[in-house]
């Protein structure tokens, strides 16, 4: 006799499978022994209905937040990575806003994809817009509580981001890339794929609208570690020695940076460590 | 005679509030007595989504509706899940919270979809106490919908009336009726919709939902997707008469429509509920043999096909996209 739950855990998998069931004999088996059919819809026909569901449902989400991706790798390599990726990472949040969260990795690995890197790329943007979307609200810096930093705690403080903050590095320039697409998927027109060329960027959420504001080399590497949470200090010297270049040199344009992430809103809260 | 609903309001005639309509609903605030928002796409944080929570609040009573608990599956409802619905409850000040008599997924897999359970007393034990403490957890009443379904299981023993109302009285939560979603699994199951109407228990029917659905000719697909036809008015008819007046909504979530065609759907329920609440208040129905045979032909299938085009739709219509 199976129990409530093993049927259930059986039809998931049933319903994860690529194929219509209805050619598919361990699905026939399983709906003739545990579902009850009529004469319209066999009940592998009616078990069918929820596994097409299960796949117009994802990937229709997936294009949705990914159509950067798409429109680079085009419709028949789309289909194969989305099918792979659904396949290889099944659906686990109680959100579809969740469903792509593993897509750059996946991407990433994917070795037949002609425009990995590209697409890698592309598919980090897309997700870093999902995040920073609908990312917790955070209230400005507080220009009191900045003043309030006595002079000798700077270095062992911690610039706290906002969470709609994502500072991100691409071999593609793939901001505009992406605005060509979407206009292109309106109009019909094709867009030649861009040659290699590395740039960083912030892709901030202001006034509920996402912005891509481009960072110098230095700038993002700083930002970069103090997103990860390093104090001032350390993330100055981390910074410096990514660039191999003296602290000093990352010091002397850190107050003119500071003031522009604070006014941009990068930077929410500044946590001073109490001795 | 019904007993009181809970102690839940009558909030009257709404609409599910879609991301297409947010723009001018915002601007001309029209005439609508409440509106749902689909729970999970306010959960996360803020943005947009949290400014548009914002204003709908401001402008209307609103209720959070649910679709991804999955109450019936083989894990038991996710703890931190619970704790953010409790908190978007609280924070929205919703009368009550809904889900669905379904389940979503088994393992930690969850498919987005209202897969409909088997009716047993096993399910019956196993959904009312986690309905139960689902109560507890949002500390609000809770009430759970019918599901439109495609499939039966060989296991089922009682009728789904009786699984849902002896879930609803074990738990003490609230049904939310879906008079929709009868005619769709009456058509699919070849049940009796109007048995069904007669036989849920009314007294815990704290909302009812209405929308279009999409007919197959084979079977009837719940797609959110169109007008309410007219057997679906008689059995709203039906409910009002026996239930009395209940918080009524549209919803409409494939091929969203102008504004105005929802409205008009929603001036279209008002019209109902009045002609059926006042046949209530004289005694006699709005609901005679002769639309009762029509709405049991209805619910016939073959009996009214159309052509239909089958492609993938999502409960609570399409959520806030980045951009």
């Amino acid at each position: 006799m199976t129990s409530p739950s093993e049927l259930q855990a059986q039809m998931v998998d049933f319903l994860r499978r690529r194929g219509d069931l209805q050619h598919d004999e361990a699905a026939r088996r399983f709906a003739e022994e545990h579902l009850g059919g009529n004469e319209r819809l066999s009940a592998v026909a009616q078990l069918e209905i929820y596994r097409e569901q299960f796949w117009l449902r994802h990937t229709g989400s997936l294009v949705e937040d990914f159509p950067g991706v798409g429109g680079i790798i085009g419709a028949k390599a789309w289909e194969r990575l989305v099918e792979e990726y659904l396949l290889a990472h099944r659906p686990e949040s109680f959100t579809l806003r969740d469903l792509g969260d593993r897509l750059p990795a996946f991407i990433a690995g994917a070795e037949w994809l002609e425009e990995r890197d590209l697409a890698g790329d592309m598919a980090r943007l897309e997700w870093a817009h999902v995040e920073v979307f609908d990312a917790v609200d955070a209230p400005r810096l507080d220009p009191q509580k900045l003043a309030a930093v006595p002079e000798d705690a700077w270095e062992g403080a911690r610039l706290v981001p906002d969470p709609g903050l994502r500072v991100l590095r691409f071999e593609y320039p793939v901001v505009s890339l992406r605005r060509k697409l979407v206009e292109a998927q309106k109009s019909g027109a094709s867009v030649p794929l861009p040659e290699r060329e590395p740039c960083r960027f912030a892709v901030h959420r202001r006034e509920h609208l996402i912005h891509h504001d481009a960072l110098a080399v230095d700038a993002c590497a700083l930002l970069e570690a103090i997103v990860s949470g390093a104090p001032l200090g350390v993330a100055c010297e981390r910074a410096a020695s990514s660039l191999g270049v003296a602290p000093e040199a990352i010091g002397e344009k850190l107050e003119g940076w500071f003031a522009d992430w604070a006014r941009r809103g990068y930077v929410v809260d500044v946590d001073v460590v109490v001795s | 005679m019904t007993r009181p609903r809970l102690g839940l309001p009558d909030l009257g005639v709404g609409v599910g509030l879609r991301v297409p309509h947010y723009r001018r609903v915002f601007a001309e605030r029209p005439p609508i007595d409440f509106v749902e928002v689909i729970s999970e796409n306010f959960m996360l944080g803020g943005g947009r989504p949290r400014h548009h929570l914002d204003r709908a609040l401001e402008s209307y009573p609103l209720v959070a509706h649910g679709v991804s608990l999955g109450i019936g599956g083989p894990d038991e409802p996710d703890a931190t899940y619970l704790a953010r619905l409790r908190d978007f409850a609280a924070n929205t000040g919703t009368p009550w919270v809904s889900d669905h008599f379904c389940w979503c997924g088994a393992g930690g897999a969850h498919l987005h979809d209202l897969l409909p359970l088997p009716f047993t007393p096993e399910l019956v034990r196993r959904v009312a106490d986690r309905a139960r403490r689902v109560q507890d957890a949002i500390d609000r009443p809770f009430a759970l919908e019918n599901t439109s379904s495609y499939l039966t299981y060989r296991s089922s023993v009682l009728a789904e009336w009786e699984f849902i109302g002896e879930i609803a009285e074990r738990a003490n939560i609230g049904l939310l009726f879906d008079v929709n979603n009868v005619f769709v699994t009456a058509y699919n199951h070849g049940i009796d919709p109007i048995e069904f109407v007669r036989r849920v228990p009314h007294d815990r029917i704290v909302q009812i939902h209405l929308a279009g659905h999409t007919n197959f000719g084979t079977h009837v697909i719940d797609t959110h997707g169109g007008h309410v036809i007219d057997p679906v008015w008689a059995l709203y008819r039906l409910t009002i008469e026996l239930a009395g007046s209940v918080s009524t909504l549209i919803e409409w979530d494939d091929d969203i429509p102008e504004l105005e065609v929802l409205l008009a759907e929603a001036e279209r329920a008002r019209s109902e509920r009045d002609r059926a609440l006042a046949a209530r208040q004289a005694g006699s129905t709005s609901v005679d043999d002769r639309a009762i045979a029509a709405v049991r032909e209805a619910a016939r299938p073959g009996t009214s096909e159309r052509d239909a085009v089958w492609h993938g739709w999502v409960q609570g219509g399409p959520r806030e996209a980045a951009e």
